[in-house]
């Protein structure tokens, strides 16, 4: 798993590949910490390599997603793959985060 | 496949990784692959959150038409399909992650089934392949 955040403009994209399991989703949770610390979050992830989530990792972007939404910004989670986005859908995660 | 993984604690990744790579599972479809890593993954971390186990005992078996798989522990009875589950249509505020696991794998596999017996918690989960 690999986290990348860049910033241009005010707006935030970030991206997100590999695996996210009970193995790393600590390590995922400290390299979102950044993006839970913005002030006026506008945020963009790019989920297009993003090859598996398990509910470890719902955890951390349902955390992600109370932060931005604590300061009513936005978050969007862009590519997901059909899989990755089967477990949002079975979760209704895909009701409560953005997934465009 | 059959294995006994003992200690239990920081094996995650062993278990899965042993399940992904038996003959049984390998030559699977991605699609399926993928739902039989996220099953593996989420009953063996409700193991070892719960049945306070030191072991597990991972079987896979395949026929024709499916594949399932069966971890067995010697840890205290704990019934993984008694939870209720969780309000998938909850709003953001009141979502919870417990429960979630398990949750995506009883819609995950085609069926899901647990018992308890000479002292150790069963669980089977089978998937068909198309």
């Amino acid at each position: 798993m690999n986290i990348t955040i860049n910033e241009e403009d005010g707006k935030v994209r970030a991206s997100v590949c590999g695996r996210v399991d009970t193995t790393n989703a600590e390590q995922f949770l400290q390299g979102v910490k950044p993006l839970m610390e913005i002030e006026k979050p506008d945020i963009e992830i790019d989920c297009g390599e993003l090859e598996y989530t398990s509910s470890q990792g719902l955890r951390v972007f349902l955390m992600l997603q109370k932060a931005v939404s604590a300061k009513k910004g936005s978050m969007v989670l862009t590519r997901m793959r059909p899989q990755v986005k089967e477990v949002f859908d079975i979760t209704g995660f895909s009701n409560i985060i953005r997934i465009v | 496949m059959k294995h006994r993984f003992e200690p239990l604690e920081g094996r995650n990744a062993e278990i899965i990784e042993s399940v992904m790579g038996c003959e049984e599972v390998a030559g699977l479809s991605e699609d399926i692959r993928f739902k039989i890593r996220l099953c593996v993954e989420e009953v063996e971390e409700n193991i070892l959150c719960y049945s306070g186990s030191t072991w597990v005992e991972v079987e896979v078996l395949r026929s024709e038409n499916s594949v399932t798989v069966k971890f067995s522990d010697g840890g205290v009875e704990f019934d993984p399909l008694s939870k209720e589950d969780p309000d998938v249509n909850a709003p953001l505020e009141e979502r919870q992650i417990g429960g979630l696991g398990i949750f995506l794998c009883k819609q995950m596999m085609d069926s899901v089934e647990y018992r308890f017996e000479n002292h150790r918690n069963e669980f089977k989960m089978t998937k068909r392949l198309k």
